[in-house]
Order: structure tokens, then C-alpha cells, then sequence
């Protein structure tokens, strides 16, 4: 507890110290709008298997270090799984399975390239 | 799985390089396909729904300044509701509520959310990286005027600064003040005035 | 009805709650005036772990007093920051002083 005002997330940073302001703007890739799109239907009206509120519990809980490390898209990307996982809807072996062959497609096209 | 990220004095953003883009691409397509497998999910939809997220951006935001600096009682009801009376101009709004907050001659509104990126993304698109740094988040609701000088803006100090976290449920635009001259001007001109920096409030002089 | 109105002086409260809750810790025991009431929303504490049949909660924009909240900064004396607080999070105080 801190002043007694309870525990303090890693992500809640309103009023500490930080440094100057990045002042840049990144481009929004592809696959950043997939994660976004993926995450918002699956919480659409027809389907609502996951929602904000649970991916944001996602980055909050996964550690600091993933927090401090990876990318906001990428943290939306890590919490988003491990919800999916946490509840069942998807494993980790069959989500593990469908990456490795996506990298060894990912390979393939690059040997060809 | 290590990502080339920055570190210094100076809060840095954290940045994909190449490998770790290449790599989340690799993750996304993967759950997708899994997720398509299980009947959850179409390829179509997921195409669709990236359309409908590319769509917002800057001017809609502009529409809405424009038409609430040249139609009184547009304003009237955008400051009242802000939902409602954007939708009027057949933008879809995702948000619960918009609440626009007015600019004047001595006060002037700052958006932020300290907790992680809320931002009225139906209307003006995905946030600028910076809102998202952790820099901004920490330093926008305790030194505000000395983030605004960063951004350029020297405020002076018998203006009001009202900083507005957005950390629940609304979404937040700032209607910036018109250019005195505001009559001279056709919609689209003033459209063209209208900078995302001004919505969110780390600009504030238009024209 | 709810139990707050625009002008009533209230407290955030440290709830001690572990887990996802939207109220910033630099917010916590801060003293200020509700300038509006949002509206009832599904609870995100509750939403966080996928109980979507919670009670819905009453929502306060809630405005403080900048100087009160960082004491020790130099800040004008009128500058105020408004942020959102569920109903549960707050309790009623005495007319506060020089509250905004």
C-alpha cells in the first residue's frame, strides 16, 4: 500500500515523473488494425467472447516488464491472447501450433524472395 | 522475445522494429486463423471491420468544428450532447457519450487518459503516438502547462486550464475557439484550419 | 435517484480494490465538487473479469482543484482538472474549501 491509498498499477502514471514527450507519430501498420479489428468483433453484440475491459485487465496483469517492453499494439496483442487462452476459447498449443507454421511460411516466402 | 527498444533520460516510445512487426504479424494471422477455424470469426468480417477503423480521422473532427463555429444552435446541441449531435452529420459514433468541451478567451481544455489511450476513436481515428507515451499520460494531469510549452503553447496564466482524464466512460473533443474573422470563411476553409492537435487541446490559436 | 448531483462536494475513496479499477491512484482521497452526472454504466471491475450481469453503477464527472492535487508545484490558482468516478468510489463531505 502506498499512503494508504491502495495498490498502484504499473500502467497508472497519472502525476509520476516522466521525461520529455516523444514527439512523434508512427504509422499504423496492418497488422496493428487486425489486432484491433479482431478485438472489437469479438466483443461485438453477436459474440462478446472478450471485451476491453478484460484486455485492459490483460496488460495490467501480465508483468511490468512486458509492459515496459512491448509496444501499446503489441500489449493490446499479449493481453488479448492470454484472455483468450485464460478462458478457454483458444489453447495455447493450438495458437502455438498456427504460429510456427505461419513462420516457417513466413521463411518459405523469403527464401523465394 | 527481445525487441530493439530505446532507453535515455527522455521517456521513450517503444517501437517495433522489423523483426518484432514481422513477428506480431506472424501472431495476429495465426489467432485469426485459429479464431476462423472455430467459427468465430470470417476473413470478411475481419477485412470490414479494418475498413470501418481506417475510415474515421481528422476531418470528421474538422466537419464537426466548422459546422459548431457557423450554426449557433448546432453548437447549442453539441455542447449539450455531443453524441447526437455529431451523429446529425451521419458520423457512427461507438462511444457511449462525447462530451465536447468549449474553448474561450480565458479557459482552455486538455484531453489525456492517464490509465492507457482513450481517445473518441469513431470520430477522429487512432490517437497520435505521443498521447499514448507514458510521458504524456504521466505529465498531462500534473504539469499541464509545461506539456503544452513543449507542444509549442505558452499559455498565459489568467486563462483557465481544465485537463480532462478520460478514464471511463466518456470521450472527449475540444471545440477550439473560431478565428475572429470567422465570417469571412467558406466551411471547407475553416475545415482546412482545424489541426487533431486543437481537438485534443495541446494547440489552441486557429488561423 | 441518484445520490449525488452537479455542486455536491465528495471525496474519492482508496477502495483498497485489487485487480482492474478505472480511478487513477493520484486521485484517491482528493477532495472535490461533481460538476455532472454521466449517466449508469455496466461496472469495468466487473466487466474486467467477464461478469457481465453485475449491478450498473452511477457515473460523476468530478472536478478538483489543481493546487490541491499537486501541492507542492506551482499552478494557478484557478486551474482544475475533471475526471470520471463510479458512484461506489465516492462519498459525501462538508462543503470543501475553495473547492472549484
Amino acid at each position: 500500500m502506498q499512503d494508504g491509498k491502495g495498490p498502484k498499477g504499473y500502467h497508472d502514471v497519472g502525476g509520476d515523473a516522466a521525461g520529455e514527450i516523444p514527439m512523434v507519430e508512427l504509422p499504423w501498420l496492418h497488422w496493428e488494425k487486425q489486432v484491433e479489428a479482431i478485438r472489437g468483433l469479438l466483443g461485438d453484440g453477436t459474440r462478446r467472447i472478450v471485451s476491453l475491459d478484460e484486455v485492459r485487465r490483460g496488460f495490467e496483469s501480465f508483468g511490468v516488464e512486458k509492459y515496459n517492453t512491448l509496444s501499446f499494439y503489441r500489449r493490446r496483442l499479449e493481453a488479448m491472447t492470454d484472455i483468450l487462452i485464460e478462458k478457454g476459447i483458444v489453447s495455447r498449443t493450438e495458437l502455438d501450433r498456427a504460429i510456427e507454421a505461419g513462420k516457417v511460411r513466413w521463411s518459405d516466402l523469403d527464401e523465394k524472395l | 522475445m527481445p525487441h530493439d527498444h530505446q532507453h535515455g533520460e527522455h521517456e521513450a516510445l517503444i517501437i517495433e522494429d522489423e523483426a518484432g512487426n514481422i513477428e506480431a504479424q506472424i501472431i495476429i494471422d495465426a489467432l485469426q486463423q485459429v479464431l476462423i477455424g472455430k467459427g468465430l470469426l470470417t476473413a470478411h468480417e475481419v477485412t470490414a471491420a479494418i475498413a470501418k477503423l481506417e475510415s474515421p480521422g481528422l476531418h470528421l473532427g474538422a466537419k464537426i468544428v466548422a459546422k459548431a463555429w457557423t450554426d449557433p444552435t448546432f453548437k447549442s446541441r453539441l455542447l449539450s450532447d455531443g453524441r447526437t449531435a455529431v451523429q446529425e452529420l451521419d458520423i457512427p459514433v461507438t462511444e457511449a457519450r462525447i462530451i465536447v468541451v468549449e474553448n474561450t478567451a480565458q479557459l482552455h481544455n486538455l484531453i489525456t487518459c492517464t490509465l492507457c489511450s482513450c481517445y473518441p476513436r469513431s470520430i477522429l481515428g487512432q490517437p497520435p503516438s505521443w498521447y499514448i507515451s507514458k510521458a504524456y499520460r504521466a505529465r498531462s494531469v500534473r504539469e499541464p502547462r509545461q506539456v503544452l510549452a513543449e507542444f509549442g503553447l505558452d499559455l498565459m496564466q489568467d486563462i483557465k486550464l481544465v485537463v480532462h482524464d478520460s478514464n471511463a466512460d466518456m470521450r472527449y473533443l475540444v471545440l477550439p475557439e473560431p478565428p475572429h474573422d470567422v465570417e469571412r470563411y467558406t466551411i471547407s476553409e475553416l475545415e482546412t484550419m482545424i489541426s487533431r492537435d486543437h481537438l485534443i487541446g495541446v494547440a489552441r490559436g486557429v488561423g | 435517484m441518484t445520490r449525488f448531483s452537479a455542486g455536491d462536494h465528495v471525496q474519492v475513496l482508496a477502495l483498497g480494490k485489487e485487480g482492474h479499477v478505472r480511478i487513477p491512484h493520484y486521485i484517491r482521497h482528493q477532495t472535490g465538487r461533481v460538476t455532472e452526472y454521466c449517466g449508469t454504466y455496466l461496472n469495468p471491475e466487473d466487466l474486467a473479469v467477464g461478469n457481465t450481469s453485475g449491478r450498473a453503477v452511477d457515473l460523476y464527472r468530478v472536478a478538483f482543484l489543481q493546487r490541491q492535487l499537486w501541492p507542492d508545484d506551482a499552478i494557478p490558482a484557478q486551474d482544475t482538472l475533471i475526471i470520471e468516478i463510479y458512484d461506489h468510489w465516492l462519498r459525501s463531505v462538508k462543503e470543501t474549501e475553495n473547492a472549484p
